[in-house]
């Protein structure tokens, strides 16, 4: 409690040095969790860098819904583990990321909806994360304002029930894992844009920017939604397509639901914040761009569509819309890891619509990766060799509404 | 109740809105109030003596009046069951149930009002460090803030409000704002072009609607009242036969490509606009001291509205605080419309000169310049404000106490330029003028001139000149420190919560609104962007244009969801020959948007009666593509991995459509009817995206052909089993006989009387026709069919015997049996894929994956018995998923459950043994490689 009145610097400005052992490009979710677990491996000579401000690419456009119900084995696993970590964060960060695990539903509307869900459901069983079919019935139960009249076009006859899953607030996380790491005595250097990488002899050697240039054992690029523009500066191709994901919240209202619920028919999905606000969000536009404006026409589909499910929303009013932009693989599975032919350089992208959720695991895991030279199990399946290998991981349930192309 | 007593109103004004003969009645927590047509809810109840309206977002401070022109968050209330509503904005009609929001028991002793005793408790980002440990006190703790969250009740049994139309229209030049800038612009503009001048307000004008001071907007003509100058505009306007006038209509959004969503009163506009004029005008900001929410604390604007609009005497004693001119424009209303003004507080440091403050020195209103008001004392009511000298912008010295009732501020004049902020950066976009004082016009001379100038410009086709940068406003207005000095009324954040923000690192504008959550309430940031921008200069050292500022979001002013859902369309799509299948009783089950008989009682028997004699089913869904063009052998070379350049006239081959990484996308019949002819069938959920599919691959190409969806065009019946020809026969004279019409084949003929074509197939394993026809002929068709069969016991069979009957010849559903990792290598069809072909889409990925080799197969499999898994049942080894079951079902013709499964490469051997997770039990079953039925594929070429 008494923290609340000391005026405590959640971290500190300092000047950019010309070496350090490890340099992270992109001061989010994922580039800050990365820090924070290399400190506690010991590893604490870090500089992280973002264009921007701290939190504020994807980590501050996300809708922060964390879950574990996913298809793959691989996919349950890795998932598994970071809701594992979120639900300790609080303490382990000593910030209250304000995790509320409300359970979350994801509804079925047609026969092969039904089906992909309960695919996941014997799945998520077989490997320990709660989660099952339940009916019309149950579902009444958890969300009474849902609207389950028979006789329409998509009527709701299913869905998987995750109890477990839950609803972070977001900059919480990005801030509770800065912090971290700035005190383990990682640096974090916003608004310092890397404009290059630079390599020698196969391996790269640090990077530049309008600051200067900076030597590193080790370049880790997180930059979720500009992953293919930072690959772009080693002449690198990545399986990724950036698609915009747009999202609106409404103005506060007095409770009246708690469930987070998705429909990968209607390609919407609906919570209420502790705040009371109504957040809505849906599939990742169908078209690729690096912009980030909100359209007309999203807003105007994404309102219909959570209205079939919350007829009386129709009253309520529209705050804010929003856009951020999503690195899609052919996989809908993330890439992390080392890239073959550039030794000291490692990536962690591939994030689409499912990154916030992974940030505790991801960062660990490439932070132990980092420190240890040696790729942890539960993100071996998730390496850009894969695509070569033809090893893909059929991860299409990651994403509520997945765009087709 | 009790009636809530009116005052009397000012005497009657031409600028008035209210129409004293039209008297209405509403209610208010249940009480009568009485009010003139002309009133907003808001005017009603303020002069009925309603001072306290809302109870704030955190604290649940009393708050009032506050901008009276619907930007702020202090008036919002629920209006016949609909949450938020703007009251000062919200016309009062007859019979309205207007009721207060997050308070409890009432507006006036509202419980949670204990929080603002604990304000010094909970500084910013007090979540953030408390509730967190133990983990458990978090999962106590959430409930309850989760509980006293909110504004606004909604009622979750309220229907779906419908009723807002959506409107696609284009304009020559679009003006948003309806103020003498605005129409100035319009007027310009409309000697070259058409224009749609939209407006928020329910009269045009903007605020020289309600302006008494004397102005001379062209040099040669009289100085007049601005009213009357209004007025004059608004005639001009209304006899432009090229100027549509959008009235309460709210512009809310810019996108992409001058696209204005607008909101009008029963309709979503969306207004496609060659260029655009803001002409937006500004916004007056509060000022910052301790006490600036308590009601009876307003914008001097909003007093003036009150007294001009709505003839509303805002109190009796007044305190004016301004750093601006405005103030005293707002002091000689007040001090006319018999207000007692006991003081005019000026911050700025030198006496201000001009008309305005002569005119105030003239009526003896007492003015302390270089002063600033620093508190105002009272709760649910100002009871007095205390005033002290400003040195350097800091209050010192003597605190002055003047008794009071109600305090008018007047901070700067922002550019309300949010709605050209959306576009992204701080430029003004191509196409888009700004004028008026949203572009630092100082005097309505020089924004009328603007607005004419981009009228001009906007009309005319040339000049991209920019017009007038906005200048910065001057930043007289001090921001006084304080735990109860309020910067963001949406969200109680005060200077002292934004100094500390920005003390514990938040110190750029982006993280410090994220942290403190300043800018993000329901006013959008129009109260407070401005000062948080400053306070956080300050703070930093650095200027303002450094600090920048947050995104500007659309919508400009919060939307109703029913008006952007519109009327929601999400039609329900069945077959011509959707009645036959309801009069015979058929289950329906929903697919996507089709609705399909899933059975007519018995799936089996169904599944039995085409194996024995002859069924029929609708497949009318089947998406349909009409391929035609000189290259329509190129194109459809190029989309599948499949050869069908050297496809002859009259013949189907099954083709595959793989996704560039050679993962497939769709399946479905190709059928050469010419040269330069193809028909194509797709699995029904996915016809409109490979549509596209063959289009992008066009695009930008010579290949000329025309890829047309004809599936709602056409309807199509299955006619199936050994009697299946001997049905079709009484209906055609198409030779129909074992060698006359062979397996694959096509040929267009008439049958029933219908022009039709037939395409001899066998996805069921029986021999077979698809009949296509137009759709119009359905019932016609089925019925002939039905007649045609009742000798040989024809039985229509719906969805679930077709799965049964496919699976038990092994063929895929796509989108079922795979997935988007899925090639035709590992899905058993490596026969589909010409690897000699020079190049096709998919062809890289497929050329790697055969090179790699395989991990997974798709295989049949059989149960010992009739145990029949789910769909989806995972196949195990030692309690780890290592497969999936795709489809399982009870075979008819074996009297044993059996199905598809992915299973690892290595098990994909004719007998091996595999376990199935079924219901938690791992139940044996084996592989098997040839299909259950007709192994040698005899039947369906018979």
């Amino acid at each position: 409690m008494l923290q609340l009145f000391r005026k405590e610097r959640m971290w500190e400005k300092r000047p950019l040095k010309d070496r350090y052992d490890v340099v992270i490009i992109g001061a989010g979710v994922h580039g800050l969790s990365t820090a924070y677990y290399l400190g506690k491996l010991g590893v604490t000579n870090v500089a992280v860098l973002d264009k921007g401000y701290i939190g504020g690419g994807g980590s501050a456009r996300t809708t922060a819904i964390i879950r574990a119900n996913y298809l793959t084995s691989q996919g349950v696993l890795f998932f598994r583990e970071s809701l594992k970590l979120y639900e300790g964060l609080a303490k382990e960060l000593d910030f209250n990321i304000m995790f509320s695990q409300l359970g979350r539903l994801d509804l079925g509307h047609t026969d092969s909806s039904i089906f992909g869900l309960r695919q996941r459901a014997e799945i998520n069983q077989l490997l320990g994360v709660d989660s099952r079919m339940v009916g019309p019935k149950e579902i009444k139960e958890l969300v009474p304002a849902i609207d389950l009249r028979e006789g329409k076009t998509l009527p709701i006859i299913g869905a998987l029930h995750h109890p477990p899953g839950g609803v972070v607030r977001h900059d919480a996380v990005v801030w509770g894992y800065g912090r971290g790491a700035a005190r383990q005595g990682a640096e974090i250097h916003p608004f310092t844009e890397v404009t290059a990488i630079t390599q020698e002899n196969g391996r790269v050697t640090g990077v530049e920017t309008p600051d200067g240039r900076i030597e590193a054992d080790t370049v880790l690029s997180a930059t979720a939604g500009w992953s293919s523009t930072i690959a772009k500066m080693l002449d690198l191709e990545l399986p990724i397509v950036t698609h915009p994901l747009q999202a609106f919240v409404t103005e506060p209202l007095k409770p009246f639901m708690r469930t987070s619920i998705s429909s990968a028919n209607l390609h919407v999905y609906v919570y209420q914040t502790d705040r009371g606000e109504v957040v809505v969000g849906g599939g990742v536009d169908p078209y690729p761009t690096y912009s980030q404006r909100s359209t007309l026409q999203t807003l105007e589909s994404l309102a219909g569509h959570a209205l079939e499910m919350f007829p009386f929303l129709g009253r309520a009013k529209v705050l804010r819309q929003w856009a951020g932009l999503c690195d899609m693989t052919p996989d809908y599975a993330p890439v992390m890891g080392r890239v073959d032919g550039l030794d000291g350089f490692l990536i962690t992208a591939g994030w689409g619509t499912w990154g916030f959720k992974a940030a505790p695991v991801a960062g660990r895991s490439i932070a132990e990766l980092i420190a240890t030279g040696k790729t942890p199990d539960l993100i071996e399946p998730f390496g850009l060799d894969r695509f070569r290998k033809g090893k893909l991981v059929n991860e299409r349930a990651a994403a509520p509404a997945a765009a087709i192309h | 109740m009790t009636k809530l007593k009116a005052a009397p109103r000012l005497d009657p004004h031409p600028t008035q809105l209210i129409d004293r003969s039209a008297s209405i009645e509403f209610a208010f927590g249940g009480r009568p109030v009485q009010a003139f047509e002309g009133d907003t809810v808001a005017s009603a109840l303020y002069a009925a003596g309603v001072r306290t309206f809302s109870r704030s977002f955190k604290y649940h401070r009393p708050r009032g009046l506050l901008c009276v022109a619907g930007r702020c968050p202090n008036c919002l209330v629920n209006v016949d069951g609909v949450p938020n509503v703007r009251s000062c904005t919200e016309a009062a009609r007859p019979g309205m149930n207007v009721t207060s929001q997050n308070a409890w028991p009432s507006l006036d002793r509202d419980i949670l009002s204990v929080l603002d005793r604990f304000g010094p408790l909970m500084p910013v980002g007090f979540y953030y460090k408390t509730f967190h440990r133990p983990k458990l006190f978090w999962r106590l703790a959430q409930p309850i803030i989760r509980r006293v969250a909110g504004l606004g009740k909604i009622d979750v049994d309220s229907a779906h409000p419908a009723g807002y139309a959506h409107q696609n229209l284009h304009t020559d030049v679009a003006v948003v704002g309806g103020g003498a800038t605005g129409i100035s612009a319009a007027l310009s503009a409309n000697l070259g072009a058409a224009v749609t001048l939209i407006d928020d307000s329910p009269v045009l004008g903007g605020h020289l609607r309600f302006d008494t001071t004397s102005h001379s907007v062209v040099p040669s003509v009289d100085p007049s009242p601005g009213f009357e100058v209004a007025a004059e505009l608004v005639r001009q306007v209304r006899s432009s036969a090229g100027i549509t006038v959008l009235s309460n209509s709210v512009a809310f959004g810019l996108y992409e490509d001058n696209l204005l969503g607008v909101l009008t009163t029963d309709r979503l506009v969306k207004r496609r606009a060659g260029r655009i004029v803001m002409a937006t005008g500004s916004i007056e900001q509060p000022l910052v001291f301790d006490g600036n929410d308590r009601p009876g604390v307003m914008l001097s604007s909003g007093a003036q509205r009150l007294v001009r609009l709505y003839g509303v005497k805002p109190g009796e004693t007044a305190v004016v605080a301004t750093a601006t001119n405005e103030g005293y424009a707002a002091a000689l209303d007040l001090h006319n419309a018999g207000v007692r003004v006991a003081a005019l507080v000026d911050t700025r440091p030198e006496p201000a000169w001009g008309a305005l403050p002569d005119a105030v020195r003239a009526a003896e209103i007492p003015t302390l310049v270089s002063h600033a008001v620093t508190l105002a004392e009272g709760r649910a009511e100002v009871k007095a404000a205390v005033v002290q000298k400003l040195e350097g912008g800091v209050p010192i010295g003597e605190r002055q106490r003047l008794a009071c009732d109600i305090i008018c501020m007047s901070g700067n004049l922002e550019p309300a330029d949010a709605l050209v902020r959306q576009s992204g950066g701080l430029d003004i976009p191509k196409n888009v003028y700004a004028a008026g004082s949203v572009a630092g016009a100082g005097n309505l001379a020089q924004a009328v001139d603007q607005g004419r100038q981009a009228g001009t410009l906007a009309a005319g086709s040339s000049s991209e000149l920019p017009l007038a940068g906005s200048s910065p406003p001057e930043r007289a207005a001090p921001f006084l420190s304080g735990k109860k000095s309020f910067v963001c009324f949406c969200e109680d954040i005060s200077t002292a919560d934004i100094d500390q923000a920005i003390d514990e690192g938040f110190d750029d504008i982006q993280t410090l609104k994220r942290y403190s959550t300043v800018t993000m309430g329901p006013c959008q940031g129009k109260m407070c962007h401005a000062a948080v921008a400053a306070i956080s200069a300050r703070a930093t050292g650095k200027s303002l244009s450094e600090v920048g500022s947050t995104t500007s979001r659309p919508p400009l002013q919060p939307v109703p969801m029913s008006a952007l859902a519109g009327r929601v369309h999400l039609p329900i799509k069945r077959t011509p020959m959707d009645r036959k299948h309801i009069d015979l009783g058929a289950k329906m089950v929903d697919l996507g948007p089709w609705r399909r008989p899933f059975s007519y009682g018995s799936p089996q028997d169904e599944s039995i009666s085409v194996r024995e004699r002859v069924g029929i089913i609708d497949v009318s869904t089947l998406g349909k593509l009409d391929v035609r063009g000189p290259d329509s052998p190129a194109l459809l070379d190029k989309v599948y991995t499949h050869n069908f350049s050297g496809l002859r006239n009259g013949r189907i081959r099954y083709g595959v459509l793989c996704a560039d990484n050679g993962t497939i996308m769709d399946d479905g019949t190709v059928t050469r009817l010419a040269d330069d002819r193809y028909f194509i069938t797709t699995t029904s959920g996915n016809v409109e995206s490979i549509e596209e599919w063959f289009k992008w691959w066009m695009a930008g190409t010579d290949i000329e052909a025309y890829v047309t969806n004809v599936t709602s065009g056409f309807a199509a019946i299955n006619v199936a089993g050994p009697k299946a020809r001997e049905t079709l026969s009484k209906l055609t004279d198409i030779d129909l006989s074992t060698d006359g019409f062979r397996y694959m084949r096509s040929k267009e003929g008439v049958v029933a009387g219908v022009p039709s074509v037939l395409l001899r197939i066998g996805f069921v394993g029986e021999t077979g026709w698809e009949v296509h026809f137009p759709g119009e002929f359905g019932e016609h068709m089925w019925d002939a069919l039905m007649d045609a069969g009742r000798d040989f016991g024809i039985a229509p069979f719906g969805l679930e015997a077709q799965r049964i009957l496919r699976l038990e010849k092994g063929h895929i559903i796509v989108g079922q049996d795979t997935d988007i990792v899925s090639t035709p290598l590992d899905s058993d069809m490596e026969w589909v894929v010409r690897f000699e072909k020079e190049d096709f889409i998919g062809r890289g990925g497929l050329v790697a994956a055969r090179d790699r080799g395989l991990t997974n197969k798709l295989v049949g499999f059989r149960m010992r018995d009739g145990t029949v898994p789910d769909d989806g049942d995972p196949i195990v080894d030692r309690g780890q998923p290592i497969g999936k079951v795709t489809s399982a079902r009870l075979s008819p013709t074996i009297g044993k459950g059996f199905g598809l499964a992915w299973v690892p490469v290595e098990l994909a051997e004719e007998g091996r043994n595999i376990s199935i997770r079924i219901a938690g039990a791992d139940v044996p079953a084996t592989v098997s490689l040839t299909p259950v039925y007709d192994s040698e594929g005899k039947r369906l070429k018979e």
